[in-house]
């Protein structure tokens, strides 16, 4: 590890490392992401940019920080954990769908076809970070009055911007009604639709203190491949074996 | 059952078909927005009926095995009402599962795009092999009584029981054994079917390993008695309303006691174990089930009215077939807290340490109450099942064909 410390902003290395990363075949790129707990001061801004960048309605949460307080006064200290789907490289929740609507990808996301997912919520059952969340069709605005638009006759309606999902995944989804992705498992992704048009996921690119790092864990150029090789480096509830592609820094 | 009773369970059903459409109209317009699960809590009321309604299928296979491994032939007789038992339930267990479900019109995709790694596909796969098993078993078993009634003039319905025995107007001596021969073949097959089948109920908990109050081997062989203890006594107590035969229930309420004793032994052994490992996932979902808020559906509904008040009439009354009814019908009707009971206090514990202060949305904490839609769905699914059960034995000779078919063990 570096002694000095960093010339430059994070997100300008982890820009440089993702193009660099996207050079390569997609097979040997493994998405990793390191989340420094001694930086994160727990003001939840990524929470919003992911719920912002993905449209989520009402009780659809990919990332969370976990707040805890620790010790006795006066001795008292929170800690803040930042977490999103920890990618996990033997992932439990894939065993469980039974109709393979989520899986593992070669580049070690692991993610979930709307369109295959009947809804048993066993993935979520079956995660043991509560990463997972289902989506039960509600609505922020789902009370609010519509009223007749003033603009090519459109509705001027609140609901306007919410009806229309957010491209996860780069596609397309129809309006939201009664379709996918209401009544599937939903969960975080890495933004891949952000990966594959080289910008870094929203929860990374908008941490004001840079405590979230996120790259190819393979490449030994990477700043997640150097804090990954951290001492202070640990995961989630390691004795289950799940091996996340999350890791944390005490 | 008398005439009486079956007219007022019919009404009943009937009114709960109707107070029930409410919860359906909610779900099938609104979808899960009217329900009280969430993502914490995902599975609630209903998928503990769906265990409910799974464990009663288990009668036909008690039925089975003591007929068939225990050569306790007179069971035999039990055999069409048993069966036909097993599909009504399979059909309510279809039907309350499927709402849950957030696409239950893509369930096709268990055949095209399978998980032979789910436990969740194999249960399904059991499931259907259920509904494969059992349908022609019925058929078989019903024939000679279909052609019969199918012949008798006076018979109300007598074209469509001729329909039903595929227009046949004779019944040979030798189709019958062919056909009971059939019978035998296939409940032989169930025997194997049906101990995964339970088992893999328990499995789909059981492997979860970050689930620590399910993660243990026990919880397949628990399943496998929950189902026994179910079925047993729902089939004993359909034995004494349609087959009242005191060499049939004296028995069956025999078994159902042992069988009862043995399943509050592996839970208090699941209990005991649980809080000697001290593990704080464990010891605080035990709690939640022993000292939480809903003590009283484990103490008084399960414990008590389930399983002590039962216990006692077996014990004191095993001869008195009326009094095994009351403790078979006591133990049906408060099981379902048991199913509760192991499904939702492993899902009410936050299973991160700092997620309780994260969010306060609804779908987002581990505070889970069934509400009124979830209760008027089941009340729906429960009355539909009811009433088939009660209109099938009124149309279809289950009861008649069981008569004899002790002679064809």
């Amino acid at each position: 590890m570096p002694r000095d410390l960093p010339q430059e902003d994070p997100l300008l290395r982890m820009q440089r490392d993702l193009k660099r990363a996207l050079k390569k075949k997609p097979e040997d790129i493994k998405w990793g992401m390191v989340i420094d707990i001694a930086k994160c001061i727990g003001c939840h801004a990524c929470t919003i940019a992911c719920v912002a960048e993905n449209k989520l309605p009402p009780g659809v949460v990919y990332r969370v920080v976990l707040e805890e307080s620790t010790g006795n006064y006066p001795y008292v200290r929170r800690r803040f954990i930042p977490r999103p789907c920890l990618h996990c490289q033997n992932p439990p929740c894939t065993k469980a769908c039974p109709v393979t609507a989520t899986w593992k990808t070669e580049q070690g996301a692991v993610i979930v076809d709307y369109n295959r997912c009947i809804g048993c919520r066993y993935c979520l059952v079956a995660c043991p970070y509560a990463a997972r969340t289902s989506d039960f069709g509600e609505w922020y605005t789902g009370e609010t009055p519509e009223l007749p638009g003033k603009l090519f006759g459109r509705k001027a309606a609140a609901n306007g911007y919410e009806t229309q999902p957010a491209a996860e995944y780069g596609r397309k989804w129809p309006e939201r009604g009664h379709g996918s992705p209401v009544g599937n498992a939903r969960k975080c992704h890495f933004c891949l639709h952000r990966l594959k048009v080289g910008m870094l996921p929203a929860c990374t690119t908008t941490c004001i203190g840079r405590a979230t790092i996120f790259g190819d864990r393979t490449d030994p150029q990477s700043l997640v491949y150097e804090m990954i090789g951290s001492p202070r480096v640990f995961v989630l509830k390691e004795e289950l074996g799940t091996r996340p592609s999350v890791y944390y820094l005490k | 059952m008398t005439e009486r009773w079956q007219r007022i369970l019919i009404i009943l059903s009937i009114i709960g078909l109707v107070v029930g459409s409410w919860g359906m109209y909610q779900r099938l317009v609104y979808g899960h927005i009217p329900m009280n699960y969430g993502s914490f809590v995902p599975w609630g009321l209903w998928v503990a009926f769906d265990l409910f309604f799974l464990g009663l299928t288990a009668g036909a296979f008690l039925i089975t095995m003591l007929t068939y491994v225990f050569r306790i032939k007179l069971l035999a007789d039990l055999g069409p009402l048993a069966v036909f038992t097993v599909l009504v339930t399979l059909l309510c267990e279809f039907l309350i599962i499927s709402m849950d479900l957030g696409h239950p019109l893509r369930t096709y995709r268990l055949l095209i795009t399978p998980n032979f790694g789910s436990m969740l596909f194999w249960l399904v796969v059991f499931i259907v092999s259920m509904w494969l098993i059992y349908i022609p078993w019925l058929y078989l078993l019903l024939r000679g009584q279909l052609v019969a009634w199918g012949n008798d003039p006076q018979r109300p319905g007598q074209r469509f029981y001729r329909f039903l025995a595929g227009g046949k107007t004779t019944y040979t001596p030798a189709e019958q054994e062919r056909d009971h021969r059939l019978c035998r073949y296939l409940s032989y097959v169930s025997l194997p079917i049906g101990v995964i089948f339970f088992g893999a109920h328990g499995a789909i908990f059981a492997i979860l390993h970050n689930r620590p109050l399910w993660n243990s081997a026990m919880l397949p062989l628990i399943f496998i008695m929950a189902a026994l203890l179910s079925g047993g006594a729902l089939i004993t107590f359909l034995a004494y309303l349609y087959q009242p035969d005191d060499k049939l229930i004296h028995p069956l309420g025999h078994v159902v006691l042992l069988i009862l004793f043995t399943f509050l032994f592996l839970e208090a052994l699941q209990i005991f174990v649980g809080y000697q490992s001290k593990i704080t996932g464990i010891v605080t979902s035990l709690d939640l089930i022993i000292v939480g808020p809903y003590w009283w559906a484990f103490w008084i509904i399960h414990v008590v009215i389930g399983s002590a008040i039962p216990a006692f009439l077996l014990i004191r009354y095993g001869d008195n077939s009326r009094m095994v009814a009351i403790a078979c019908f006591l133990i049906i009707v408060t099981f379902l807290a048991v199913r509760l009971n192991y499904l939702i206090p492993d899902l009410a514990v936050y299973k991160l340490e700092g997620l309780q202060n994260t969010f306060f949305h609804q779908r987002l904490r581990p505070d889970y109450v069934p509400n009124l839609n979830e209760w008027l769905v089941s009340v729906w699914v429960i009355s539909l099942g009811l009433l088939t059960f009660l209109l099938g034995t009124r149309w279809l000779p289950v009861i008649q064909a069981g008569r004899g078919e002790a002679e064809h063990v």
